[in-house]
């Protein structure tokens, strides 16, 4: 009969939680690597928004200031594709319940928070690889950055960093929801939170009671930080939002994660009982 | 009784459980109908006062966009809903439940029947939605009852006639996962003709390509039967692209339900 030996030192504990994390991490990996539709799937969206806002309604948009659109509009839909992360992760959360994963993790000798932070840090080389294919895409289509790489590798830390707080929004919501059919009705939910923000049109043209939703939107933020970042078009004479957009970028993402990290663990350790 | 009265009997029982599994799984229905209607806010509120001011001419404000935006969006909600059908179709095929009715003294095309049917109804139901939506945010619309007749005589059709390929794509789909990569092909459609900008506004290629597929012939008779903008050859070409369409999709589909079940 084999034994489990519990760890007693700090230093093992953390040694063993971090080794947990990391089998997680590849095991969640491994799941995307052997399903590659999906990880096209969730790119599909973006990538279609790229050919139709940068070509179809292109020509007919018009940015103030008379800058190029495309250049306004990348670093929106590289926003855009973190906020549309915060489905696969809930899915995936879904998924696992569903399947009986989560029940069996649950029975075992494993850290709660080395499953949730393998799920995280998972959802994070997802979204690394997302926006190398989006920037790719983006060279291709005419895009480019103008501040140099270190400007550009902060820009790049900003939108990572909302996508680390969703995933937590989504570890929570996918706990929370039992049913995978309830998960699916995410996506309409998500999307008018990714688009009423700065992502496509500056929000001082949209009528005033939505621009100021937009302007408040967490997602316009660190658009707006990374259009600075990039060197790309931003509006002129923008809100006391969009002239701190740098901090906000920063602030918001850390509120969410404040609220939600927290609130995770809590349900996901309620799963157990 | 006769072979014809068996079959819409059949048909009736297979539209009857379809549209039980609306009630029971409402998650797709309120995504299919949802999603236009999102797409319709965005596109007003959001890009209104943008593509307005860009396009001139036909949307020259918000106001005028809306109009403009209205006849693309109808003809969205007609796609959206058929790749609902695909998944649907695709569900039954590979859950094995149509390998249990072909065991039952069933008529063969009532169960296909009964997906279309289902399918066209609910296109209904979301037509309505956005109808109505539409009116509530401003659109306005100069067409008499003879002319939103003859608008809503031709969307029916060319949603059966989308439909019925739909069917064809659930058929054909290796898995319930991917059959809804073909008919995504169909809801880009709109966006790529003149559904949501005129097609000449587009870039050359892309021009060309919007101005011969067949969504624009129908998005710009309806806008001309509802705005009173010009028709000119867009109308036969509606009617003969629906005619195409559904034919071909009917024949596919029954082809695609003949073959015997791979064991």
């Amino acid at each position: 009969m084999s034994t489990v030996t519990v760890p007693r030192t700090r230093p093992e504990r953390l040694r063993v939680a971090l080794s947990d994390a990391l089998t997680m991490t590849r095991r969640n990996l491994r799941y995307w690597w052997r399903s590659p539709e999906e990880f096209v799937g969730a790119l599909a969206f973006p990538l279609i928004s790229v050919l139709l806002f940068g070509y179809v309604f292109g020509s007919a948009m018009v940015v103030p200031g008379g800058a190029d659109y495309k250049e306004y509009l990348l670093p929106g839909l590289f926003g855009m594709t973190m906020v549309f992360g915060l489905v696969n992760t809930v899915a995936a959360v879904v998924t696992d319940r569903a399947r009986g994963v989560t029940d069996r993790f649950l029975t075992m000798p494993v850290a709660t928070s080395s499953i949730l932070a393998g799920r995280a840090s998972a959802d994070v080389v997802r979204a690394m690889a997302d926006l190398v294919v989006l920037i790719g895409c983006g060279y291709l289509v005419g895009w480019r950055w103008h501040e140099g790489t270190a400007a550009a590798l902060a820009a790049v830390g900003l939108l990572l960093l909302l996508r680390f707080a969703l995933i937590w929004v989504g570890i929570y919501v996918g706990l929370v929801l039992r049913s995978p059919d309830a998960a699916s009705v995410l996506y309409p939910l998500v999307l008018p939170f990714a688009m009423v923000a700065n992502t496509f049109v500056p929000p001082s043209l949209m009528p005033g009671w939505l621009g100021a939703v937009a302007e408040a939107n967490p997602m316009s933020a660190t658009v707006a930080a990374t259009r600075e970042l990039f060197g790309n078009p931003a509006v002129p004479g923008g809100s006391w939002m969009t002239e701190h957009a740098l901090a906000l970028a920063i602030a918001w993402p850390l509120l969410l994660l404040v609220v939600f990290a927290p609130l995770a663990v809590r349900q996901y350790r309620r799963a157990r009982h | 009784m006769s072979t014809l009265t068996l079959a819409a009997r059949d048909s009736r029982t297979m539209l009857r459980r379809n549209m039980r599994r609306w009630v029971r799984y409402p998650a797709m229905t309120v995504q299919l109908i949802g999603i236009p209607v999102i797409f319709l806010l965005m596109f007003a509120y959001v890009f209104g006062a943008t593509l307005g001011a860009g396009l001139g001419g036909p949307a020259g404000d918000r106001g005028d966009y809306i109009n403009y935006l209205v006849p693309g969006i109808i003809l969205m909600t007609v796609s959206a809903s058929v790749q609902g059908t695909a998944i649907s179709v695709a569900m039954d095929m590979h859950e094995g439940i149509i390998a249990r009715f072909r065991t039952m003294a069933i008529s063969r095309g009532a169960v296909l029947t009964g997906h279309v049917i289902g399918s066209f109804l609910q296109t209904l139901v979301g037509l309505a939605i956005v109808i109505g939506v539409s009116l509530l945010i401003g659109f306005r619309t100069n067409g008499n009852v003879a002319e939103w007749a003859a608008a809503i005589g031709l969307i029916c059709p060319f949603s059966i006639a989308l439909t019925w390929l739909a069917v064809a794509f659930g058929l054909k789909a290796k898995s319930v996962e991917t059959a809804s990569n073909l008919p995504t092909l169909l809801v880009l459609l709109p966006f790529l003709g003149s559904g949501f900008v005129p097609a000449d506004s587009l870039p050359a290629g892309m021009s060309w390509f919007a101005e011969y597929q067949p969504f624009s012939p129908v998005i710009e008779t309806v806008r001309g039967l509802l705005l009173g903008t010009e028709i000119g050859s867009n109308a036969v070409l509606a009617l003969a692209w629906t005619a195409a369409i559904g034919i071909a999709g009917y024949l596919w589909a029954l082809r695609l339900f003949r073959r015997p079940p791979v064991r």
